[in-house]
């Protein structure tokens, strides 16, 4: 009769074991693989193998963009210089409508507070403010008396 | 009575393992749900305020900014719903906004920490507080995000209003060479930013990536796939890793002259906390930091140890400061199954009382 392959209804894994003793070298090797990357050895080999990289691969690029540009030239299509060069100029025009937000933000506070009037009795506000369109109107009506 | 015994067929369990590993491995999880809208943008950085679900009373009247690394994207704090940062301090009553930095082009190369300190974000503080009528704010940066708040708190803080600043694993003190790997790597013996730079112009993604990687390769490259395999007939398990992995894999380039400080003003010359580091004429003097500071310290942080987070502590003119350790490493203190029963309540309990 075969076994039964569980305990306490929960599966029995034979894999369980193997994963232990895999815990306990993966934990060994992380730690020396932690020590060896603070080494300066490995400083110095990783920074070589970046610096061999780009000294090898910089005249292949250098020769890639002069024929790209080259080709786009007689194309009569943008370079990636001119792209770049519309994008920065239309960051600063948005930084330029960021100034101009921030000044009508500011006149629209101003305007905000003068209909409010300032902190004192709104009795005391009234006429100053139907003063001036008083004015208009007198100014309206001396122009026509003129004609 | 005893349990029937558990009938499975080997083959249809490899099969959906390696459906589900193949499902993980090829799409993008559904991430950064909670509801938000643009309020302001410039070149690709973005403002967005989160949709508040308390009636106005009921929330805090100083809102909080959270500002993320510039090389990552900031969505990790809203990961996925259930498990995100946001989507507490929301519930919690918070107005709140996130600085996306967005991914830098070629155009963007040749911005610095002095364009995202005093172009950028006092534009986005001085948008929020005209579109929202508050004078006040909070201000939340992790990691090199951290690095732009403390250095903008110390040059126009005051002058902008900030009221609170909580530093997340805040890579700020970099005089212990031996203690920082990084530094190690960089250091101008081994490193010719120049090369690099001219080579790419910004830093690329990937290479960022690899960096933070290679700090721990046998976890980050073998013990991570391992536990995804260990654990693939677990869908919390999967759905955590799924999100996670979106994340991880989803690089930004940093911009070339904010690299370019990064490396030689501060991994090198350790300018910012020896107050010699100049931001568009102006030196950064940290003592002119005046706001409630909470500095969170990750136990387990390879990336920021501790001894980087800690010295801005005696440098601040703050009379609040409170500095928090929590169990954790560099993410795992934010996104990591314990940041809702540990992090996340601390910097509520922190915050609320300081933002009536």
């Amino acid at each position: 009769m075969a076994e039964d392959p569980t305990q306490d209804g929960k599966r029995v894994d034979p894999l369980d074991a193997w994963r232990g003793v895999r815990d306990i070298y993966m934990d060994a090797w992380s730690k020396n693989m932690v020590e060896m990357v603070n080494t300066e050895a490995y400083a110095q080999a990783t920074g070589a193998m970046l610096d061999t990289y780009l000294t090898a691969s910089t005249p292949f690029r250098e020769a890639l963009e002069k024929a790209m540009v080259k080709t786009l030239e007689q194309l009569a299509m943008p370079t990636r210089a001119d792209v770049v060069s519309i994008a920065e100029r239309m960051t600063n025009i948005e930084m330029r409508l960021d100034d101009l937000d921030a000044k009508l933000d500011s006149i629209h506070r101003l305007i905000t507070q003068a209909v409010a009037g300032p902190p004192q009795p709104r009795k005391a506000q009234q006429p100053a403010k139907q003063q001036p369109a008083k004015k208009a109107v007198t100014a309206k009506k001396a122009k026509r008396g003129k004609k | 009575m005893a349990q029937a015994p558990v009938i499975t067929d080997p083959y249809t369990d490899a099969a959906e393992r390696l459906k589900t590993l193949n499902k993980v491995m090829t799409t993008k999880a559904a991430i950064a749900q909670t509801p938000k809208e643009l309020v302001w943008t410039l070149n690709k950085a973005k403002l967005y305020r989160y949709t508040p679900v308390l009636p106005k009373e009921k929330r805090h009247p100083v809102p909080l900014v959270l500002v993320f690394a510039l090389m990552n994207r900031p969505y990790i704090l809203d990961l996925r719903p259930g498990h995100s940062f946001v989507e507490y301090m929301v519930n919690k009553g918070y107005d709140l906004y996130l600085l996306d930095w967005g991914a830098p082009g070629p155009e963007d190369k040749n911005l610095k920490f002095d364009d995202y300190t005093l172009d950028y974000m006092p534009r986005a503080i001085r948008k929020l507080k005209a579109t929202f009528g508050v004078e006040q704010f909070s201000l939340l940066g992790w990691c090199i995000g951290a690095i732009l708040t403390t250095i903008y708190s110390a040059l126009r803080g005051d002058q902008d209003g900030l009221r609170n600043l909580i530093l997340l694993t805040a890579p700020l003190d970099f005089s212990n060479k031996h203690g920082l790997t990084f530094a190690r790597w960089t250091d101008e013996r081994y490193f010719d930013i120049d090369k690099v730079l001219a080579a790419f112009g910004n830093m690329p993604g990937e290479m960022i990536d690899y960096g933070a990687k290679a700090l721990k390769p046998v976890e980050n490259y073998v013990g991570n796939y391992m536990k995804l395999w260990d654990n693939i007939d677990d869908p919390r398990v999967v759905e955590s890793w799924h999100a996670m992995n979106t994340w991880v894999t989803d690089n930004v380039p940093l911009a070339g002259g904010a690299f370019r400080q990064l490396i030689v003003d501060l991994y090198r010359k350790d300018k910012l906390m020896r107050g010699e580091l100049v931001i568009r004429g102006e030196r950064v003097d940290l003592s002119h930091i005046h706001a409630n500071l909470l500095t969170v310290i990750a136990e387990d942080d390879h990336i920021t140890p501790s001894c980087q987070s800690e010295p801005i502590m005696s440098k601040v003119s703050s009379a609040d400061k409170e500095l928090f350790r929590v169990r954790g490493g560099h993410i795992g203190i934010m996104a990591g199954s314990g940041a809702s029963k540990f992090t996340w309540p601390h910097i509520d309990g922190w915050l609320a009382p300081r933002s009536k």
